[in-house]
């Protein structure tokens, strides 16, 4: 382990709290979580994997150009028990993906919500295990 | 020959007192006295970043007491350098944007004790007359024997991320001792690590049916003026119906020149705009 960095952390918290968008395997403050951006487009591949599940999406650039965006999600264990499956999205499908964008303006962005071509959203109805 | 060889499997059969046995009245009676804690438990900071989908919001840092201004009580020889530590905001905000739990570059702290006990992850309680684990969707894994013995012996004994846990049951409430953590940090803002000669103390209860709690109390007279006193609090979680076995084999963030970037996917891409 660097001790520089550890070292460095000291206001960490104020910067992951800043950063808002804070997962279990890093910090979020690589995306503008202060921004809100609806991608609508075709998904290439839903990537089901840990520590983070990806959804690689071709659809317009901020500047209206087609470019291919990674949208990066939870664990798959985040993901399950938010109703998602490995097939729940599919190569081809439409959908439109709310994402708080990269800081640096590359087509890279973390995941909020999805809804399909209905306009439903995606992702089952939660079930609760019993007790 | 046959015969013979028949003669001497009937009897390793006979005489294994492991085969087919059962467990002994004994043990089950000692089941029947321990509390149920079985099932799926999740960190304050898990509750907070599993909504929804893994994205999380205002308030994980808050969720977290052993990541930022956690203020653990130093000696006095040590405080200087802890403040001066949280103060340098530049490089706070450069670890923030380089932070990880898991895969190449990562802050290893996710995979030590206490820590552990206050990363955003599920784990999974098993409770047996003889020990209880604590077994976190990560992979980390806590042993607390409950058997009546103690720690190894010094030469039997080497620092571990998770150190050496014993415990006793004192009515309902599992009193967990716990030494030989390997030297090193321990809180997310600051590099002091505790020593090898810290020592941990929990007591852990079921507060109600939903609710896990661990009061947990850290001396180290190397490093703290006082003994630190936690209480963390676990959450059941009934949306999560088995582990899930993790890795960081697809980490696609890795650290460049300091900073987080996404790597694209192994997969070779089409052109843009080919669907």
């Amino acid at each position: 382990m660097a001790r520089g960095r550890l070292l460095t952390a000291g206001l960490a918290a104020c910067a992951l709290a800043a950063a808002g968008a804070v997962r279990a395997h890093h910090s979020g403050a690589m995306f503008d979580t202060q921004k809100l951006v609806t991608l609508t487009g075709t998904v290439r591949l839903f990537q089901w994997a840990n520590p983070h599940c990806w959804i690689q999406l071709y659809a317009p650039a901020l500047d209206g150009k087609m470019v291919e965006w990674s949208v990066e999600m939870g664990s798959t264990t985040e993901l399950y028990r938010s109703g998602w499956r490995p097939h729940t999205l599919q190569a081809g499908q439409k959908i439109s993906v709310v994402v708080h964008p990269a800081r640096d303006g590359s087509p890279g962005a973390a995941f909020v919500s999805a809804t399909g071509e209905d306009g439903a959203a995606l992702g089952k109805v939660l079930k609760t295990v019993a007790q | 020959m046959i015969r013979t060889l028949a003669v001497l499997l009937a009897a390793a059969l006979v005489v294994s007192p492991a085969h087919g046995a059962r467990n002994s009245q004994r043990r089950v009676q000692a089941f029947a006295k321990l509390p149920d804690w079985s099932g799926m438990w999740e960190t304050a900071s898990s509750k907070v970043i599993t909504n929804p989908a893994g994205t999380g919001g205002p308030g994980f840092a808050k969720a977290n007491q052993l990541w930022g201004n956690s203020n653990p009580p130093f000696k006095p020889e040590l405080e200087a350098q802890y403040r001066a530590g949280v103060h340098d905001a530049a490089a706070a905000a450069a670890f923030a944007n380089s932070f990880k739990g898991c895969g190449e570059g990562a802050v290893q702290l996710e995979k030590t004790f206490p820590f552990v006990m206050d990363s955003p992850m599920v784990f999974e309680v098993t409770v047996t007359p003889e020990q209880t684990l604590l077994t976190f969707d990560h992979g980390e894994i806590r042993y607390i024997y409950t058997d009546g013995r103690s720690h190894p012996q010094q030469d039997d004994l080497w620092p571990t991320p998770m150190g050496d846990s014993v415990g006793r049951w004192h009515g309902d409430t599992l009193v967990i001792d716990t030494i030989a953590r390997t030297a090193g940090p321990f809180v997310l803002d600051s590099s002091i690590g505790l020593s090898e000669q810290a020592h941990f103390i929990e007591r852990m209860r079921m507060i109600d049916h939903n609710t896990l709690e661990d009061q947990l109390t850290i001396e180290d007279p190397q490093r703290l003026a006082t003994p630190w006193k936690l209480t963390f609090r676990f959450t059941r979680a009934t949306d999560l119906d088995r582990m899930i076995p993790y890795d960081c084999e697809a980490d696609r963030n890795p650290i460049v020149n300091g900073k987080m970037i996404i790597r694209p996917p192994e997969a070779p891409a089409q052109p843009a705009g080919a669907h």
